[in-house]
């Protein structure tokens, strides 16, 4: 339970992040902001996904012991 | 009556093997990047020309490599590590959380070293990164406290063990001292380039107060914390005296705090302010040393361990330069002292001597348990390997400071001399020619210190992979179940 809400809660904040990497991406006067904002963006996304992959997998793990395959 | 069960608890033990595997990978680069600029100040061809590899660039490659990625990995991945283990308590906040602290402190290394390479940098030691990175850290910094503390806060065992007081002060000092140093106004959110809110003298005095207690909480308390931690258990012997790791802990987070000024002896900062941080540099070498002693005297009953356990021979080591590099820096301080040494090697042998014979040192002996214990195995793949990385890593140091001891006092001394007319008796370039040798010596301390730290990595992966290590029936009880673990065992 504790990880489902922390997973809610980071992930939310760092779609967050994301998007505000992407904003300062879409505006940037240098190759330095531009990198960084673009990387953040990358970095919400991938961060995000493997949030979902291990809800997912505890979800599976959850089933398996509940003798429920499938 | 039948006692009550205990159910085991169940450790974020994921997110400790990826700090450990991450502060492994992070030294290797650290001291590559360190063997080859100072193959560049001794041979500057090995610039090649190419400005992204330059000294001025590559140099904090390597400091905030060492420190932040490499020291900065294993303090997490030890805290996170200890504070379960001595509480009795799975980390607060769920996997999610300490996922967010590793990956985005990884985030932050990778992003601050193409940072520096691309040429961005605030100018501020160990504070280059500019103030993106600086607000990226401090989000990632707040949920490391929050963790951190939350654990604490929802332990099942009564007191708070000595390591977590040692973490929880670097955790808030690094804190403070990031926040404060690093304020600044960015000229856009669109734009790199920020300018400080402090100027002039009160800039540098703020940048001293960060910079040595960087050195300060970041690589004396957090390590204190990992020495508290393991060399009683490595030594199996419980910490020679609590009352001792408490009232060294509170003085030395008193005086730390007000030394930072003797980096600025005969400077425009007022003279007293320089003779307070003098006076404070000298008063922190008891407490300093009530923390060498506390951690050598724990081996009281346990010495011939170190003949068998090259793993806690690095632990025990360590508190040995800890003594020796806490004795040089308050020598250094003294204004005298700091007259001749101050912008000469000494300086940067003095930092090897902490960051390599301790910090580093102290590392290793906490990786060579972590392993074994973390991945489920029987012990390490080779203690002669162990063995073989503890002589040539300390054949490395001592070439590299012994080096740099000879190197700084020639400079110290060629740079003040004067002839019979009270003219400068040398140049600047001829004091440069001087330390060549030196310079080489230097380097190939580095480099034995980096095939060190090659060997352990292969001792590390072989420990994980080799079936040599498979944990028996009867081994597997050798850590214990994770409940049973309890606060100072």
């Amino acid at each position: 339970m504790e990880d489902d809400i922390s997973g809610i809660i980071v992930g939310i904040m760092v779609a967050v992040l994301g998007l505000v990497g992407l904003v300062m991406a879409s505006g940037a006067y240098d190759s330095e902001i531009f990198i960084f904002g673009l990387s953040v963006a990358g970095f919400a996304v991938l961060f995000d996904i493997g949030l979902i992959r291990r809800h997912h997998d505890r979800r599976a793990l959850a089933r398996h012991r509940g003798g429920k395959h499938g | 009556m039948a006692e009550p069960m205990q159910v085991p608890i169940q450790y974020n033990e994921a997110v400790v093997r990826k700090f450990v595997i991450a502060g492994v990978f992070w030294a290797v680069v650290a001291f590559l990047v360190g063997v080859y600029i100072a193959a560049e100040l001794a041979w500057p061809e090995a610039n090649l020309g190419f400005s992204f590899v330059n000294f001025g660039r590559l140099r904090p490659v390597h400091t905030s490599g060492a420190i932040f990625a490499f020291g900065g990995s294993i303090l997490l991945g030890t805290s996170f590590y200890v504070v379960q283990r001595t509480c009795r308590a799975r980390l607060f906040g769920g996997e999610a959380l300490a996922d967010f602290v590793f990956w985005g402190y990884q985030f932050f290394i990778v992003m601050a070293a193409l940072s520096y390479v691309m040429g961005y940098s605030q100018g501020q030691e160990y504070a280059e990164p500019e103030w993106h990175l600086d607000l990226w850290l401090t989000v990632v910094w707040v949920i490391y406290a929050v963790i951190f503390v939350g654990t604490l806060l929802k332990r099942e065992e009564p007191h708070i063990y000595v390591a977590n007081w040692f973490y929880l002060a670097f955790i808030l000092t690094i804190a403070v001292l990031h926040l404060v140093n690093n304020a600044a106004i960015p000229i856009s959110m669109y734009s790199a380039k920020s300018y400080s809110v402090y100027s002039g003298v009160q800039s540098a005095l703020i940048q001293w107060w960060y910079g040595h207690n960087a050195v300060g909480f970041f690589l004396t308390a957090g390590f204190l914390g990992m020495m508290y931690y393991f060399i009683p258990k490595q030594a199996d012997r419980p910490i020679y005296s609590y009352r001792l790791s408490v009232v060294h802990f509170w003085s030395l987070v008193f005086m730390y705090i007000w030394a930072g000024p003797h980096h600025l002896h005969y400077t425009s900062l007022p003279d007293w302010t320089q003779t307070l941080g003098m006076v404070f540099s000298l008063m922190l070498w008891m407490p300093s040393w009530g923390g060498m002693i506390n951690g050598l005297m724990t081996l009281s009953g346990a010495w011939d361990k170190l003949r068998t356990n090259p793993a806690l021979r690095f632990s025990v080591t360590a508190v040995g330069f800890y003594g020796m590099s806490t004795f040089e820096g308050p020598v250094l301080s003294i204004r005298d002292v700091n007259a001749l040494a101050h912008y000469t090697d000494w300086v940067v042998g003095h930092v090897h001597s902490g960051t390599l014979g301790w910090n580093a040192f102290i590392s290793f002996g906490a990786i060579y348990y972590l392993v074994p214990a973390l991945w489920k195995r029987s012990g390490l793949y080779s203690t002669r390997l162990v063995a073989w990385h503890y002589w040539i890593s300390t054949l490395g140091i001592v070439l590299y400071i012994s080096s740099m001891w000879v190197a700084g006092i020639m400079q110290g001394l060629m740079w003040r001399a004067y002839d019979a007319f009270g003219f400068l008796q040398y140049s600047f370039a001829e004091s440069v020619n001087a330390v060549h040798p030196y310079y080489v010596i230097r380097w190939m301390g580095g480099v034995m210190f980096f095939v060190g730290a090659l060997i352990m990595v292969y001792n590390l992966v072989m420990t994980v992979r080799s079936p040599s290590t498979n944990l028996s029936a009867s081994d597997a009880g050798q850590f214990g179940p994770a409940g049973a673990v309890v606060a100072g065992e």
